[in-house]
């Protein structure tokens, strides 16, 4: 509104962009060098911001659906005394999701008022494939003598494993909520509109927000895994999150668990500091022995000239000459029939946050992953890992153990309403 | 969802019927006159407190006399702290009496750092006197000047009326984490000052809203209470015991009755139709 170039001047947006698709053509930087401004935009992905990620369906969005460039995990300490006061947090939450996860115009107040909508996002919400997923902890259910009793069956506070130097300010928490979109505003704007919301019912107790780099697809039309900040392609041996089947029995929580919970799962967050200098000061082969991964295509050691899609053969390498026995994707991984059952779904976000006292750079990975069985899961897991050689690199400093409730199943439900169902209920049904 | 802004006109038809609808703000009007001339009274009275106390406080520093000096510490500066959204008007003053060491690139022993947390620095953390008796006739000083400021001042409406938000804000802002009075540890007699402080303004206002805004006071009024609740558990002799008492679970609770405050009470200006 304030633009004051003379009309006609100034080209606008979509204008602009076609242009410099004709000019390509003949001349790769003559239409860069005719439009870009330093006060342009960068040019949005229209497609993109459209993308709408349903946040209906037996599950919540945001474990198995694909994983955005940006995400966050905010962990909160909850307000609730009462199952009322629960069930009204668990229905405010779910609006606040429904109409961030659809967008739409914000809502327009008297400007002597303030703005009821923080405004990072322009008068018109888009979508972004915004996911907004809701868990809880263990501190939620055991601080409530009326919630104790259905309790997820393992939840718990977050163990400290003998590599972790916890900071208490954050770890754990009674309620965490996932945040991810394409864009990292998408994705800050609704963590401010929750906070607005809900001052009465949640306070912010840690927040660590991470980004995935984006990887153009290959040629076949397969997209090699995104690379951590230790420079290595993370993710290469995760469970096939399309098969449906295989997501029902590695991360869906059943039968083991209280009625309510059945469709939920066990998540477990993980702030992991990486120590990057002295990463980056790591011999080449050394990094390749402690990850058990080539760094450049993620191959395994045994298939040095494969893609990270080859699985390697542990039992042709007893001894661990070729992918060490204590390498990371070997203790974390066996592929022995026994460990099978130890699968996880594993779904991070590299973070960057600054500098340390010691002039480090303060760098790491949002770890998030889920399963139906924290104890066979992610803790079986990390018993293996404990005392590996990679260990020197990073330590973890925080997170929490939390249960992501059940799927919202339709406009006219609203998240944890079996647990609150359970609540009612007079006997209370202790599964 | 979508609610229409009002044209002016239109707010000033209805702001003549005196009954604007809920989020929607009124015009101002001369209405505010009254409370702003009873609010500057008490502003006078807690500012001839806090210069009356201030003496005795600085007079007990440069005695030497740590124990008094310690005891009268928070009782002092808690009238600052009711006042503060007059009182911050004045930025340098503002620095010079009520600036933490953060403040400071050089921290603690920054030749620019003064005031009632420099003092506190010394009283606790260093457990001393010594040295402060400059500091102690600096801050005499300021507050007397701060008094002769204000009372010169006219109020402006806006500083009142979002003054209890503002309030809310301090309070949300630096005193949950403790980091206030991180040395002598007294941050629930400041808390109870800022407090205070939002609440005289809302009831001076009140009257002017009552018959329009019943839901939005009754939250207010709830939330205020919840957190007289919560400090009266704390209380000790005329005083507070030590922030680090506060049990997690009520300082939870009183954070989230503070930042409902603070957002409920940033309408309180539009409520009243100050720009």
């Amino acid at each position: 509104m304030a633009d004051d170039t003379p009309a006609g001047f100034r080209p606008s947006r979509r204008g602009l962009l076609a242009g410099a698709g004709a000019l390509a053509v003949g001349c790769p930087f003559a239409a860069a060098a005719a439009s870009a401004r330093v006060a342009d935009a960068p040019a949005a992905d229209r497609a993109a911001e459209a993308q709408r990620v349903p946040p209906f369906g037996p599950h919540q969005a945001g474990i198995v659906t694909p994983r955005p460039a940006n995400g966050l995990v905010a962990s909160f300490d909850v307000l609730a005394e009462s199952p009322e006061a629960l069930e009204r947090l668990l229905r405010r939450l779910t609006e606040r999701i429904a109409f961030l996860t659809r967008g739409g115009a914000t809502e327009t107040l008297d400007p002597r008022l303030p703005p009821a909508d923080s405004g990072i996002l322009g008068p018109e919400i888009s979508p972004d494939a915004l996911t907004i997923t809701v868990s809880l902890g263990a501190s939620l259910f055991a601080d409530r003598d009326w919630l104790a009793p259905l309790a997820p069956r393992q939840l718990r506070a977050m163990d400290a494993f003998p590599n972790d130097a916890l900071d208490a300010r954050q770890c754990h928490g009674d309620i965490a909520v996932q945040i991810c979109a394409n864009g990292q505003d998408t994705v800050l704007h609704a963590l401010r509109d929750i906070i607005k919301q809900m001052p009465d019912q949640m306070i912010l107790r840690w927040m660590q927000a991470g980004s995935v780099p984006v990887v153009a697809p290959a040629a076949d039309g397969t997209t090699a895994s995104a690379r951590n900040l230790m420079g290595f392609r993370d993710g290469s041996a995760n469970p096939d999150s399309a098969e449906g089947a295989l997501m029902d029995r590695v991360v869906w929580a059943g039968a083991p668990e209280p009625a309510w919970a059945r469709g939920g799962s066990y998540q477990v967050v993980r702030l992991i500091r990486m120590y990057v200098e002295r990463w980056d000061r790591t011999p080449l082969r050394e990094q390749e022995r402690d990850f058990g991964r080539t760094k450049i295509t993620g191959a395994p050691l045994d298939r040095p000239g494969g893609t990270e899609a080859d699985v390697p053969d542990y039992a042709a390498d007893p001894e661990g000459r070729v992918t060490p026995l204590g390498s990371h994707i070997r203790r974390a991984n066996p592929r022995t029939a026994d460990t099978a059952r130890n699968l996880i779904l594993r779904r991070p976000f590299n973070y960057a946050n600054g500098v340390t006292r010691n002039g480090q750079l303060d760098q790491g990975l949002l770890f998030i992953c889920w399963q139906a069985d924290l104890q066979a899961g992610f803790v079986a897991v990390q018993n293996r890992l404990n005392g590996e050689p990679m260990e020197e690199y990073f330590q973890p400093v925080g997170g929490g153990y939390f249960f992501a409730l059940p799927g919202i199943r339709d406009a006219d439900d609203f998240l944890g309403s079996q647990l609150v169902r359970q609540l009612r209920q007079p006997t209370p049904d202790k599964a | 969802m979508t609610r229409s802004t009002l044209p002016l006109t239109a707010a000033l038809a209805l702001a003549a019927l005196a009954h604007a609808p809920a989020a929607q703000a009124r015009d101002a009007s001369l209405d505010l006159v009254g409370p702003i001339t009873d609010y500057k009274i008490w502003v006078a009275d807690e500012l001839d407190q806090l210069v009356a106390d201030t003496g005795a406080f600085t007079r007990a520093v440069k005695a030497g006399d740590l124990e008094t000096a310690r005891a009268l510490y928070a009782p002092t500066r808690v009238h600052y702290e009711m006042v503060e959204p007059v009182a911050e008007l004045f930025a340098d003053l503002d620095g010079a009496i009520d600036a933490r060491e953060d403040d400071f690139e050089a921290g603690p022993t920054d030749p620019g750092f003064t005031g009632f947390h420099r003092i506190e620095y010394g009283l606790w953390h260093e457990g001393s006197t010594d040295g402060l008796a400059p500091i102690a006739d600096k801050l005499l000083a300021d507050v007397t000047d701060l008094d002769q400021r204000i009372a010169g001042l006219t109020f402006p409406p806006e500083t009142v009326v979002g003054g209890a938000a503002t309030l809310m804000e301090e309070v949300a802002a630096t005193k949950v984490s403790g980091e206030e009075d991180r040395y002598s540890h007294t941050d629930l007699w400041d808390f109870r000052g800022n407090v205070d402080g939002a609440q005289k303004i809302v009831a001076l206002t009140r009257p002017l809203i009552e018959a329009d805004e019943p839901a939005f006071l009754a939250k207010v009024d709830e939330n205020f209470g919840t957190i007289d609740t919560i400090l009266a558990k704390y209380r000790e002799g005329e005083g507070f015991v030590s922030y680090d008492k506060l049990s997690n679970h009520d300082r939870v609770v009183v954070q989230a009755a503070v930042n409902t405050l603070a957002e409920d009470l940033s309408t309180l200006r539009g409520k009243l139709g100050v720009d």
